[in-house]
């Protein structure tokens, strides 16, 4: 019987060849979303707060913290940096800003005082 | 033209009058006049002696077309646009004025009444102006109806190059109607309601033929708070609503039926809302209550929802000036105070308008923070039977039933001002039933002749003692259905528990003597809305003894009426104030919570009666608003002594718990334990000195007398309109 | 230059403006709605003289209790004659005080009748037939000379304040005519100068003859009678012999 090694495949790194080069693109994303808020909040007419904004790209990011394949994080830090051109840019709109809140999942307050303070019947 | 009924204008054959009414055979019934048969369209109708061909046919079903005729008015006969064929005549007749015969066979939709019809259209046309677009009444106009429906597709007139229209000057009769008198087709329907029912006689015709004007002669306000009313019923848009003029059209407008509660009657309303503001108030038709008139302050007092409104809950901040917060900190901070309240020193005062539901919310939270201070702005006594007997604080008689009265006495009520329906339906009764009236009070004008018997109230104590010697005591005692009507203002000074017992006594002691067993006599007229409601729920009346113990934390529920001041509370207490509009009370809180008016909420009110209606909501809150009974379920969980109830169906649960009564709409219990009452207060008469005098007394005092009405720039209006009219000459 | 302009600018508009289609106001000589005059409101009292109060409870006898606003016509009718010719609002308020009725009442018949004048008029009210019989024998003269005669015109009174003159429908004399009613006097079959000589009559407050001015008494032809010349016939004239007796 063959003591099986851990599959691995050699593949083509996309930018970084190792996880901490990949972490540390992933952290100059964040840090180039984090510094562009406050001109988010200028250009677009959106309600949200800063605070709101570094909460949401904190739990954008978080969303995707377990994941270990570089060549994943890469393609999300270049899809990251697409979205971010988007936005200094002017090409995304309002709406689009919005639609990181979408309600079906931020969930509606369905206890009394939540319902009350919401103003929701 | 019969412009009032004969057996008014017929003084002579009512001797009833000058003699004691023991000659009416209330007892001894006429029987039912035998029915015979007549043929509408040859559909056979049963149909008693003296109905008009009008009526027999609305029996069947065949709407007649008509302008001048109405069910409330006497008959005119004037428009002619209800002749109808009847066989074998060669002449058509005014169905609302012709009596049916035995075996008449009418035909409603003929070649003669089809041409009949089409002949007074167009006569009615010759000299109306073409003001459709202009015009208010467009879209509910009864000429604009009838002409599509029973009118000529083309016109003859071809006089426009000749003499033209005639064209008449418009009258100013007040800043509530707008009168364009070009349009009017002299249907003398708002000449017949301000005869009759209005019981102003300011209105007739003038002039005659072409010329003929309809209007008050010389330049006068119609001074009625019924006044509203003839824009309801003019059927052109002669007189119209002026607050309302050229605001919309009725198709746009979205009609959600409510109650009003500006009164303590209860009329029934529709709100005609658009683009979520209440555009108009008109009246339903309720036979019980309104009929279908509505009070100038009901109808006109709805553009006071749009000013002097609380849209976010406020608090007082260090230099004692009222900031706007976020819902969250208002409800911390009174979260905060009220369980640091010590129990006992905690006041809750419900005010005029104040719905069932949130008082109920508020008594369960006020108990569940150990106090028993619920309190009503409006007082009365509690001595003797007090609140505990439903039948002591009602209008026993019900509002319909005071029309089929034979005398009435009004013990220091304006029943004219207070509660305007009410005072139409004794009206009615003076006039259809020659009901006698007589008054204990100051000098008021209540519309209709009564018997002054004076101011003082021990003639209350004569009265029920039986040791008077006016002749009012004869005709009380030998009337068959007399109504006692006390206004609950009047028991508010020391004497009022003994004005109360002795008008207990005197009513029970006629009340036992009735064959009609059903009949209820006693009737105690409340002032506001919300006091049936709290004293059923178990607020006590009056907030006299509640602040002479020195409250630390108040809570008004839309107290305004000044009742409770900043000077009569201890330095340092804690005044939190939830209502709708920013008045006294909002103007002395530490903490404000805006709530919802009654046009915003889905309330259950209770009228002077007892009868319990809801409104329903016609417009969102303003702002930031809530509705009362959730901000006080909400502040409930913020303190942790949660509210055991969740939505609406729990609140109405909760209050049939309470008094199944408050919940069974439309419903009027009968009342009952009327003797008990009086045997619990037969100690208290006590001997009686003062003098009665009513709040309102003249007409410009109806306008403003609670919050929505005194934010209301059309009832200022009127206010001065009215002061004006009473320096001129007329 | 500017006004010149103006005016230049007047007349090009005036050419190039459309008119607006109007037809006459077709208006009643009286008004229907009453306005405050300082001869005619009601801070002016109106009480009946003495002797007319009598009157007033003559004619309020007339009527049984209940009924007494059939007084009306009349008391509106002898308020009118004390307070010279026309009714003024207090007047009208008076007559509803003693009648106890709305006021408005009162409005409305003293409105609808048209011998009810409800303004200031001269002492002497002239009233010209100038129906179709009256036109036809020459009312139109006799209007002018009165016209010219009282410097009044239809309508309105005279400067001195004693003539009005009202341009009215039939009065019922049609054989006399043409005719004029002065109060309570008619003037028939009359002639320019006849009018005259009425005029100048009524300036010196004399009473002139009433009746017919040109010689007959009544309406009976001038030249004697043309007709129903013979005695009365007696009872059964022109029975069939059948009948008689």
């Amino acid at each position: 019987m063959v003591v099986g090694r851990a599959a691995t495949k050699a593949v083509r790194p996309l930018l970084s060849k190792e996880f901490c080069e990949a972490r540390r693109r992933a952290i100059g994303l964040y840090r180039a979303f984090y510094r562009y808020i406050p001109y988010i909040l200028t250009f677009y007419d959106i309600t949200k707060n800063e605070e709101d904004m570094r909460w949401k790209l904190r739990e954008y990011f978080y969303k995707n913290a377990c994941i270990t394949d570089v060549r994943v994080i890469d393609l999300l830090v270049i899809k990251g940096y697409c979205e971010l051109k988007e936005v200094t840019n002017q090409w995304q709109q309002k709406g689009h800003m919005m639609r990181h809140w979408s309600p079906t999942i931020e969930r509606k307050p369905t206890d009394f005082l939540g319902k009350f303070y919401a103003g929701i019947d | 033209m019969l412009r009032q009924p004969l057996s008014r204008a017929l003084t002579l054959s009512s001797p009833v009058r000058a003699a004691p009414l023991a000659a009416r055979p209330y007892s001894a019934a006429p029987p039912p006049p035998e029915k015979f048969e007549v043929f509408i369209d040859d559909k056979p109708v049963q149909v008693a002696p003296g109905t008009t061909i009008l009526q027999a046919a609305a029996q069947v079903g065949v709407e007649i077309p008509r302008f001048c005729y109405h069910e409330r008015l006497a008959v005119a006969g004037n428009c002619r646009m209800c002749l109808v064929e009847i066989e074998k005549s060669p002449k058509p007749a005014a169905a609302c004025a012709m009596p049916v015969m035995k075996g008449m066979r009418i035909k409603t939709n003929s070649d003669l009444t089809r041409k009949a019809r089409e002949g007074v259209m167009e006569f009615l046309l010759v000299n109306h102006p073409l003001d459709c677009p202009i015009c208010d009444q467009g879209g509910e106009c009864d000429l604009q109806d009838q002409s599509m429906a029973f009118g000529s597709d083309r016109s003859r007139f071809t006089d426009i190059h000749f003499s033209g229209k005639r064209a008449v000057e418009d009258k100013d009769v007040g800043p509530l109607i707008k009168t364009i008198m070009t349009r009017c087709i002299h249907c003398t329907r708002c000449i017949r309601f301000a005869s009759e029912v209005a019981g102003v006689d300011d209105f007739g015709t003038t002039g005659r033929g072409s010329d003929m004007q309809v209007g008050t002669y010389v330049e006068k306000m119609f001074l009625s708070e019924l006044s509203g009313n003839i824009i309801d019923l003019c059927p052109v848009g002669a007189l119209t609503s002026k607050p309302y003029s050229f605001a919309a059209r009725p198709w746009e407008t979205r009609r959600i039926d409510s109650v009003d509660v500006l009164d303590p009657l209860g009329s029934n309303i529709v709100v005609a809302t658009r683009t979520n503001e209440v555009l108009r108030i008109l009246p339903r038709t309720n036979e019980e209550i309104n009929e279908e008139w509505l009070s100038d302050k009901s109808r006109f007092a709805c553009d006071g929802l749009k000013r002097q409104r609380l849209v976010t809950p406020m608090m007082k901040d260090s230099r004692g000036n009222l900031v706007p917060v976020e819902w969250e900190d208002a409800m911390v901070a009174a979260a905060r105070a009220l369980r640091d309240c010590p129990p006992g020193k905690l006041l809750a005062v419900a005010g005029d308008l104040a719905d069932a539901e949130s008082l109920v919310a508020l008594k369960d939270l006020v108990n569940r923070l150990g106090s028993e201070n619920t309190c009503t702005e409006q007082y009365f006594p509690l001595d003797g039977a007090g609140i505990d007997l439903r039948s002591s604080y009602l209008c026993n008689t019900k509002i319909a039933n005071v029309e089929d009265s034979d005398f009435v006495l009004l013990i220091g009520t304006n029943t004219r001002l207070e509660a305007p329906l009410l005072n139409a339906r004794i009206r009615k009764a003076f006039i259809h039933k020659d009901t006698d009236v007589a008054y204990i009070g100051p000098k008021v004008d209540l519309t209709y002749e009564y018997m002054h018997v004076g101011d003082s109230a021990s003639i209350v104590k004569d009265l029920a003692s039986g040791s008077s010697s006016h002749e009012v005591l004869k005709r009380l005692e030998s009337a068959q259905r007399p109504v006692v009507i006390l206004g609950a203002d009047q028991l508010k000074t020391p004497e009022g528990p003994a004005l109360l017992a002795y008008t207990q006594e005197l009513a029970l002691r006629l009340q036992d003597k009735l064959q009609d067993k059903n009949w209820k006599v006693l009737n105690v007229l409340q002032r506001t809305a919300s006091q049936v409601a709290a004293l059923d729920i178990g607020y006590q009346p009056g907030v006299g003894k509640a602040l002479a113990d020195g409250p630390q934390v108040v809570y008004l529920l839309g107290a305004d009426s000044g009742v409770v001041s900043r000077d009569q509370l201890p330095k340092g207490a804690v005044v939190i104030y939830q209502g709708h509009h920013g008045d006294a009370g909002a103007a002395m809180a530490d903490i404000v919570l805006p709530g919802a008016a009654y046009t915003e909420k889905r309330a259950t009110y209770v009228n002077a009666e007892g009868r319990a209606q809801q409104t329903l909501v016609a417009v969102t809150p303003p702002g930031k608003a809530r509705e009362d009974w959730k901000i006080l379920r909400a502040l409930s969980e913020v303190i942790g002594e949660r509210l055991p109830y969740d939505n609406l169906d729990e609140v109405r649960d909760r209050l049939s718990q309470i008094s199944p009564a408050l919940v069974t709409y439309g419903d009027v219990q009968a009342n009952n334990y009327f003797a008990q009452a009086r045997t619990l207060a037969q100690s208290l008469q006590k001997p009686v000195s003062g003098k009665l005098d009513v709040k309102l007394k003249q007409l410009e005092d109806f306008f403003m007398t609670d919050t929505i009405s005194r934010a209301s720039p059309t009832m200022a209006k009127c206010v001065q309109a009215v002061i004006k009219q009473k320096q001129s000459k007329y | 230059m500017l006004s010149s302009l103006r005016t230049g600018v007047q007349g090009v508009w005036r050419a190039a403006s459309r008119s607006i289609q109007t037809s006459s106001a077709l208006q009643h000589d009286s008004l229907f709605v009453h306005r405050d005059t300082p001869e005619d409101n009601p801070d002016i009292p109106f009480e009946f003289s003495e002797a007319n109060k009598k009157r007033v409870e003559a004619l309020l006898g007339i009527y049984p209790e209940g009924h007494k606003r059939g007084a009306m016509i009349p008391l509106l009718d002898l308020a009118q004659r004390q307070a010279g010719g026309w009714l003024p609002i207090s007047a009208m308020h008076k007559v509803a005080e003693i009648l106890k009725l709305p006021r408005m009442r009162v409005y409305e018949v003293a409105t609808f009748y048209t011998m009810f004048i409800r303004r200031p008029i001269g002492k002497y009210h002239i009233q010209v037939c100038t129906t179709t019989p009256c036109w036809l024998r020459g009312s139109d003269a006799i209007l002018k000379a009165l016209t010219e005669g009282t410097q009044c015109h239809v309508g309105g009174n005279s400067p001195c304040g004693k003539f009005s003159i009202s341009e009215v429908e039939c009065l019922g004399a049609c054989v006399n005519a043409p005719m004029i009613q002065v109060n309570d006097d008619y003037y028939e079959d009359l002639s320019v100068d006849d009018t005259k000589e009425i005029i100048e009559k009524l300036k010196r407050d004399e009473k002139p003859k009433a009746g017919p001015r040109s010689g007959r008494f009544a309406s009976e032809p001038l030249g004697g009678l043309t007709s129903l010349t013979e005695e009365p016939t007696g009872p059964g004239f022109g029975l069939q012999p059948g009948l008689k007796a």
